[in-house]
Parts: structure tokens; sequence; C-alpha cells
């Protein structure tokens, strides 16, 4: 018989860690069934048992504030947990066992877990569990969740919880809130057992500190009159303030002899010296960033050289299929669009891979919580927290990467938002492509315009934030910064890479479907069926030519710009074959596998383009959408094909968009 | 007084929170309630201040400090 574990705890409680050395490699990340939510979910075997384990969303209560919270309550509610582990931090103990306090009542078998009891005995904190046990009449543990000896212990407290289906013993905090007159009457309106899994004291709780899912669910068990009270109630009392003061004595009673500790001076450490002052802790930040992102391109590396020698299966993979006797297109098919998706998703799964790893690294040793405190004034001009500075400095070295770091954003419409920003920031490829072309076409002027492609990345990013900010983080849900500065921990290297290879896995099957249905759509509308013929995309460019000339794009450039939606390092590729008559089909798929643009490319283009149109290509790839390999990994992160195509469709029309400003504007000069 | 009145070493103990129902829930859940004594390590302009209450090093921004009532202690 399987039994189902769900861990809760506060946000630095070490509940990922404990979940990725529960269930190592076998976990999956997905969502939470109409929520935008991250779900964690795996399992163990011990002594032939299947164990399920569901990581509950980290919040620093169950007050239903946003979907994090009521995820966790209806998931626990439901009765799908045989057994929550609650999770508190030894090192701050009072205060991490607010999530406890606020669990109690809940009539679900729990176990308390306190971690990071390392760090508790370096701090001269003694915890006397056994007298927390007594008191609370579930089991408690003191655990170091890196240390992988003392999991049996864990086994044991869980085993034991499930066997005895143990609750808190919540009378110490019955006392504690029957102090408050507000908190007495509404009990007298809730009798036990309205409400299934909930006690009637947690629900006059959650009722008093105004929780409108509570307060819903009250309403329907309740008579009008009753009704009428409780919200004659809520009025009178001081909600949470007083309920949040009644769990903290009943925490200060539970510690009273259990916990022993020395009063020691706060100051401020030397690493926090530097990330935390007003001068340096911006300089200090970014460099961190840049770092991380140089050492993210070393774990790339070697999935790069994949990537490339699938690449290079290409030609032999073709003359075996033509031996064979396969027909043309059966060769394309294979070599162009399976062959050519499959080595853009290795290349792109490396830096997944290397960003994932250097950004959870960052998270895991506590620097990322300075980030979001650094820059958190900055961002909340655009709707964003502090971390999403991270995503917008790794676009500048590739946007899919970027997109993976939004990772560690923990409220999903923020999420989106930081890609949908981090799109407009220029990549890698667009600064091999942008400098030369500038170079030929504008000598020193170039300088110009970059720097003018940079103002256009902030004037960009500001209208995206406005427009798209609106309905991703609305005004309501747009609350300050309360957040703690954990202190430094070491790395668990162990976890890290195995959470890190999951989500390289997990991302690289989704990505794959992305990339192959995009790739196939680009094919068959750039493939001549009919020998000789022009291809769809060539037949449609050249019709809406006169449109795409208002751009200030011929069908030659509208071609290329279309290409850099696949991939910006084959824009150039594309413009020089169709100049000089080469075969639109061959000159987009060598274009997208990367090879090299013709040695006279320059004279073509000198000769074929003018200076303000080039101006207006120079734009429209920049801000084009970035490649597929962005679009799939915004897909992977997002988890919504409604906002991919929505940012995808926002940039391929802004990008044209502005390609039709910087154009009117170069007629007017040249 | 306010919390962001406090100048950086600053002991304070907090008297009373003022804001709307969720402002008091987030602000409660991370530890900061009514009789909570705090340390402010930070108080930088146009950043986040930062204080030490209940062992914890916590980052708030500028305008929910505002809602917070602290008299000030000797240290």
């Amino acid at each position: 018989m399987s039994a189902t574990i769900a861990l809760l705890g506060q946000p630095n409680s070490g509940k990922s860690t404990v979940f990725n050395a529960l269930t190592g490699l076998k976990q999956h990340v997905g969502n939470w069934p109409g929520k935008t939510v991250e779900k964690k979910e795996g399992s163990f075997t011990l002594n032939g048992r299947e164990y399920e384990v569901a990581d509950l969303p980290g919040s620093y209560s169950l007050t239903a504030n946003s979907d994090e919270e009521v995820i966790t309550r209806d998931f626990i509610a439901s009765g799908k947990a045989d057994v929550v582990c609650i999770l508190a931090d030894s090192s701050q103990l009072q205060r991490s066992l607010y999530m406890m306090a606020d669990y109690a009542g809940i009539n679900v078998p729990s176990f308390l877990v306190l971690n990071m009891a390392d760090v508790a005995a370096d701090q001269g904190k003694k915890i006397d569990t056994a007298v927390l046990e007594e008191k609370l009449g579930i089991p408690v543990i003191s655990f170091s969740a890196t240390d992988n000896k003392k999991y049996d212990a864990f086994y044991k407290a869980m085993n034991r919880a499930l066997e005895n289906k143990s609750l808190i013993n919540v009378s110490g905090l019955e006392e504690e809130l029957e102090k408050i007159d507000a908190y007495n009457e509404m009990r007298r309106l809730i009798p036990e057992g309205k409400v299934e899994n909930y006690s009637s004291m947690w629900l006059g709780v959650k009722a008093i500190e105004n929780d409108k899912q509570v307060v819903e669910k009250l309403k329907e068990v309740l008579s009008d009159a009753d009704e009428k009270q409780m919200e004659d109630i809520q009025r009178s009392s001081n909600g949470a303030l007083d309920t949040g003061n009644s769990k903290f004595a009943w925490i200060d009673a539970l510690l009273e002899g259990a916990l022993n500790e020395k009063k020691s001076q706060v100051s401020i450490g030397k690493l926090d010296r530097l990330f935390l002052s007003p001068v340096w802790g911006k300089p200090a930040v970014v460099i961190t960033i840049l770092l991380g992102l140089i050492g993210s391109f070393i774990p790339a590396l070697p999935f790069m050289g994949l990537g490339a020698g699938i690449g290079a299966l290409k030609a032999p993979v073709a003359s075996a299929l033509a031996s064979a006797g396969a027909s043309e297109i059966i060769t394309t098919i294979v070599c162009n669009v399976i062959i050519q998706s499959f080595q853009y998703i290795f290349q792109m799964l490396g830096f997944v891979f290397g960003v994932l790893f250097v950004f959870g690294l960052l998270e895991e040793v506590g620097i990322m919580a300075r980030i979001s405190y650094v820059f958190d004034n900055t961002m909340a001009k655009l709707g964003l927290q502090g971390k999403s500075v991270m995503p917008f400095l790794i676009s500048f070295g590739c946007t899919m990467g970027g997109a993976a770091g939004t990772r560690v954003i923990d409220n999903w419409g923020q999420k989106v938002l930081t890609i949908a920003l981090a799109w407009a920031v220029p990549c890698g490829a667009a600064w091999a492509v942008v400098p030369t072309l500038s170079t030929l076409f504008f000598g020193p002027g170039a300088v110009v315009v970059i720097i003018a492609i940079l103002a256009t990345m902030v004037l960009h990013m500001w209208i995206t934030a406005k427009i798209f900010g609106r309905k991703l983080v609305k005004k309501e849900d747009r609350y300050g910064m309360i957040m703690e500065l954990p202190p430094y921990h070491k790395p668990k290297w162990g976890a890290l890479l195995r959470y890190v290879f999951g989500r390289t896995k997990d991302t690289f099957f989704r990505v794959a479907k992305v990339v192959l249905l995009v790739c196939t759509i680009f094919w068959l509308l750039s493939y001549s069926f009919v020998p000789g013929a022009d291809p769809i995309l060539c037949k449609i460019g050249k019709a809406i030519e006169p449109v795409t000339k208002f751009f200030g794009m011929g069908w030659q450039l509208f071609m290329a710009f279309i290409a850099s939606s696949v991939g910006k390092e084959g824009a150039l590729g594309v413009i020089s074959a169709l100049f000089t008559d080469g075969s639109v089909y061959t000159a987009f798929s060598d274009a997208m596998s990367g090879a090299a643009a013709s040695g006279d490319l320059n004279s073509i283009l000198l000769a074929n383009v003018t200076r303000p149109e080039a101006l207006a290509f120079i734009f429209a790839i920049t801000f084009n959408m970035p490649c597929v390999v962005a679009l799939a990994a915004t897909y992977q992160e997002t988890c919504s094909a409604k906002w991919t195509a929505k940012i995808a469709a926002y940039y391929t029309v802004g990008a044209l968009v502005i390609a039709t400003i910087v154009y009117h504007i170069g007629l007017l000069i040249w | 007084m306010e919390l962001q009145e406090l100048k950086e070493n600053m002991e304070a103990v907090v008297k009373d929170l003022n804001g709307d129902p969720r402002f008091i829930g987030r602000i409660t859940s991370i530890g900061i309630t009514p009789g909570c004594r705090l340390k402010v390590m930070r108080n930088d302009k146009n950043r986040p201040m930062l204080v030490y209450a209940r062992d914890t090093m916590i980052a708030l921004n500028r305008k929910e400090c505002k809602g917070i009532e602290v008299a000030e202690v000797g240290a």
C-alpha cells in the first residue's frame, strides 16, 4: 500500500533539499491543474513500500493570499496527503514555527522536522525535541537535510506519524485564542464538522483573519442570520493582528523549556557588507551575474559539441538515404527537420543546464535574495521583483537562458512578464549580426546605431511592461517586498545536480515538441514541392511586397526577417542567397544550420540594399522573436501556449512597427 | 514613530500594525507582530529597509514600513 507525504514549510526552510534527497531522480515537475503554480511530485521506495511525495508551494502562511496558499490548503484538505511533513528552521525556530501554528487545527496527521540543526548548533542553540514532542503530540525530530545519514530518523518519524495518525495538540493554542473576544464569538457560530478536515478552531481563526476562501465556505454552511453575525464580528476584530499574537504566544509557550539559546549580537557579515552596500551593491550583483553567465557556458560546451555532432550527421544520413532510394522529400524531412531540430535542441539544452545550475547555486547559497534586495526599487518600476534583473542580464547572452532563468521567480505573472521583457534584450546572435551590418552600411556611425538599439530596448521594455503588466501583475497584487534574507549556506551539490538534471530532462521533452513543430511548419513553407516553382513562403513574400516595402523591406529582406525568427545567425545567409538568385530552399536550410554566408556578402548587400532599408532590417531582426528555442523555452517556463503565442505575435508585429518607424526616419535623413 | 524613522543600529519594539488584512497577514507571518523586538540593520534611501527580528534578517519595502509603528528602546 502506498502513502502520500506532503512537504509544508516556509521559504528557506530547506523544503526543496528534503524533496530532492527523498526522491532523487524520481521526480516530476509540472503544473497544478488549472493553475500556473509549479507542481513538484516524486516518489521513493522504503522497505518495499511506495511513498509519493508532493512538494507544496512555499509560502509564509496558509492564508489564501495567492494561488500558492490556496493550492497548499486544498491539497491538504482534499485528503490526498496521508501525512504532512511540517518543516521549520532550527536557527530561526520561533519565527519559522509560524507555519505549524497556522497549520494546527487541520485534521490531517503531521510530523515536525526541525531542519538546519547544524546551523542552530553552531549558533549555540539547543533544542529538546522530546519536550516539544510531548507538548505537541506529533513526532518531532531535529534534522539536517544535507546530512544523508540522518534520513533514517526522518523515515521513522514519518512512519510513526502515519501509524498513529498523530494530530497536533492544539489546547495551548486554543487557550491563547480564547483571550480574543472576536474569536470566542466566532467559535460559537461554527460547530465542529462543518467543513471536512478543518477544525472549527482553524475555521474561526481564518474567518477572523478575513480569509476570503474560508469566508465563502462558511457562507455556504451558515444560516443567513449567522452569516450576518460573522460579518459583524469580522468588522469589529483586529484580524490577523490578534490571531498572529496568539500564535506566537503559543509558540513561545511551546519553546519554553525546549529551546536553550545564548543571546548574541547580530552584525552584518563581510560578504553582505559588499552586497548590501548602497554604492557597491549594484556593481557587485551585476558582476556576480555576469560571472555566472560565463560560468554557465562551461557546462554548456559538451552539449553544444553534441549538438554540432548531430548537425554533422546530415550529410552522411542524406547520402545514405539517397543510396537507399529514399525520395528527396523524405531525405529533407529527416535531415532538415528532424536532425536540424535536434541540433538546435541539444545546443540550447547545454545552456539551459548551465543557467539552471548557476541560478540554482546562487539561490541555494543565498545570494539570490541579496540580488532581489539590491534591485527591488529598480525592478518594482516595471512591476517585477528584484530577481528579474538576472534573466535580463542573461538575455544579453542568450534569451533562452534568460527564459530558463526565470525559474527563480516565484510568482507566475511576474515570471511571464519577465520573459516578455527579456525578449527585448538583444541576444548574443543579434550582437553577432548587428555590428557587422551597421559597420558595413554606416561606418563609424555604427556606434550611433548600437546606442539607438540600446535606447530602443529600454523604451521597448518600458512599453511592454505597461501593456503586459496590466494583465499579468495586477495592481492589487503589486505588494512591496517583505522577504527574508537567509544566512549564507553551503551548496548541496548532489541535490542541486539532481534537480538540474531532472529539469533539463523535462525541458528536453517539452522543448523538442515545440521546436519540431516550428521547424516542420517552416520547412513546409520554404520547400519547393514542384521543382522549379517558388515555395509558398516566397510566393507570399512576393505577393505582399507592396506592404513589406512600407516596413522598409523588399521581399528578400522580409524573407530574411522571417528566417530570423527561427535563428538570427541565419538571416544574413538568406539575404545573400536570395539576392544572388540561389535556390530559396537551399538558402533557408543552409542558413538555418549555421552555414557561413557567402564571402561576397558585403558587395551583394551594398549593391541591393539602401541605407534606410538596412537600418530598418537591423532593428527588425534585433527586436524580432529571438529564435525558435527561445520560443520553446518560453513555453516551457510559462506552461501557457496562449501567453507564448501572445508574446511571439507581439514581438513579430512590434519588430515590424519599429522597422517602419526607423525606415521612415532613415528616409528623412538619407 | 514609524519604522523607517529609525536610524541604523537602533533597536525598537513593535507597537502596532496598520494596513489592509493582506498586509497584516503577510507581515505577521514573517514574524513582525506587536511586542516583537527588532534592530535596524540598514536604512538606505532607495533600498528596502533591513531589520533583524526573531533571529531573521528581513527586507521590507519602505512604503510598507509606514504601517509599522514602533517605540525605540535603549540598547
